[in-house]
């Protein structure tokens, strides 16, 4: 399988902070939505300054289709999108204005499909984006990624602080740019039910370390939580454990194979598991 | 380039109509009367008023994302650099222009508004000699020191500037004799020295812009 982004071993650390990005590797195939997942300061934005060369990393490869992307690159950013969390572009310019100015910078801008865009997003074409609501701001700046004829869009907590509305407009637009083959999508997010509707894959991070990579559909139909308490739990072969957590008068086991489990330990109680779950126990949990 | 170029213009853009508004009300009153004091006061701070303001958006980018989102786009960090180098000449000779302007009106209308012409010569040599090394302490320190002082990078690099022009005028007081020559040798030697500054910091601020990470 192709890749149009590969990561190998990436490491960065903040010395001050103490932070530590630990020997990162995931890949992006083509035609596909990875969503990488973490809570707040684990590592996300950092990884992706490590993709963009925003952040200059410790050690370790990241190729983007297929090369290692330096700062005369330029023709590989002219095929990358990006869309960062909040205030994108200067409040004081005009939708027209940020159109203008992008047109000086990409070879394939498309002022029509701008413009579409913004009939589209219900954008207005004149009005200062200082006084866009958070959500047009945003609906602003995936006009504007997508608007150049990317093949990768990396979308950094792009569709935080959305409402439900909103962001699942977005997401439709998301899923539209993939059905192309050659185009993918990193979604960095928290926001676990996006990562459910449009993912393709899903990769963890916590602490700075990777922890799970999986296709969704393997987490979603594969993946389980065990319900049971102490006695059971001490009956549940290691193996199988991928974490666990202790509540009041229950402990919630994460198998990787939940029919096979189901079979195996039939007094104990399966649960399909949801994205947000799977979180929980992989960064809340104990792993043995 | 095109994209940066553009960037800078509208960034620039609010800043420098209100400037300029602010220049030809004053540059009609300056017009108007006589006081050699108001035409150097406005030579002097209407070509750093145009270099400041154009200064100063570097800054303004960084109270958004868009500082960041620009190294994800199809530019090198060099070029990023040079533009805003190139946005502050142009922002310069805007200054320089409104200067020119009034001057020559001030002169048509009541003669040479000097003792001696040359003295409006000297008097430009100032402002642009300020500004080069206002840019030339400026952009550096910004990319050095991080965004967030911004506003205190501008002022000192104001107070820096101004320190400069007049360590060197003194030393040319005192190592030239008086004299017509001497005066053109003075003007000569401040321009090139603020010029060379600015040419010379270029290449720093590349290379300390190149390892900050955003």
């Amino acid at each position: 399988m192709e890749h149009i982004l590969e990561l190998e071993h990436i490491s960065k650390t903040y010395p001050k902070s103490n932070f530590t990005l630990s020997n990162l590797s995931f890949s992006l195939p083509y035609g596909t939505i990875l969503g990488f997942v973490g809570e707040n300061g684990a590592g996300k934005t950092t990884t992706i300054g490590c993709i963009l060369n925003t952040i200059a990393k410790d050690s370790g490869t990241v190729k983007l289709f297929g090369k290692e992307m330096q700062d005369n690159d330029t023709d590989i950013r002219e095929k990358i999108g990006v869309v960062y969390d909040g205030d994108n572009f200067p409040g004081f310019w005009t939708a027209k204005q940020l159109s203008q100015v992008m047109n000086g910078f990409y070879d394939r801008w498309d002022n029509t499909l701008f413009q579409k865009y913004l009939a589209d997003f219900e954008l207005p074409e004149n009005q200062k984006i200082k006084h866009f609501s958070r959500g047009m701001s945003m609906k602003l700046a995936i006009a504007a990624a997508l608007s150049h004829h990317p093949k990768l869009l990396i979308l950094d907590e792009a569709t935080s602080g959305l409402d439900p509305i909103m962001r699942d407009e977005m997401l439709d637009v998301f899923l539209d740019f993939v059905q192309e083959e050659n185009h993918s999508i990193l979604l960095s997010s928290h926001i676990t039910s996006d990562l459910e509707k449009v993912a393709d894959y899903i990769a963890f991070i916590h602490n700075g370390k990777l922890i799970l990579t999986a296709p969704k559909d393997d987490l979603i139909y594969h993946y389980a939580v065990l319900r049971c308490k102490e006695s059971q739990f001490q009956s549940i072969d290691r193996k199988d454990i991928l974490a666990f957590r202790k509540r009041d008068f229950q402990i919630d086991v994460l198998v990787p194979d939940g029919k096979e489990a189901a079979k195996k330990y039939r007094d104990i109680v399966s649960d399909h598991v949801s994205i947000d779950e799977i979180m929980l126990l992989l960064v809340k949990g104990e792993q043995l | 380039m095109k994209g940066l170029m553009k960037n800078n213009f509208y960034a620039t853009l609010p800043s420098a109509k209100a400037l300029a508004i602010i220049m030809v009300l004053t540059g009609a009153f300056i017009t108007a009367v006589i006081s050699q004091t108001l035409l150097i006061s406005y030579i002097v701070l209407g070509i750093i008023g145009f270099a400041e303001i154009a200064v100063s958006i570097v800054k303004e980018e960084f109270s958004s994302k868009w500082g960041k989102y620009k190294l994800t786009l199809p530019v090198r960090r060099a070029q990023i650099i040079k533009s805003q180098f190139i946005n502050q000449l142009i922002w310069m000779s805007v200054g320089t222009l409104f200067a020119i302007t009034v001057t020559a009106l001030s002169w048509l209308l009541h003669g040479c508004p000097y003792d001696s012409p040359f003295d409006i010569v000297t008097t430009f040599v100032l402002g642009i000699s300020m500004s080069f090394f206002m840019g030339a302490v400026f952009f550096p320190l910004f990319y050095l020191n991080g965004e967030e002082r911004g506003h205190v990078f501008i002022s000192l690099s104001l107070v820096c500037a101004f320190i400069f022009c007049y360590t060197i005028v003194s030393l040319i007081n005192y190592l030239i004799e008086p004299g017509f020559n001497n005066r053109l040798l003075g003007n000569v030697i401040l321009l090139a020295a603020s010029a060379m500054a600015y040419i010379l910091s270029y290449p720093l601020t590349v290379r300390i812009f190149r390892r900050r990470e955003y």
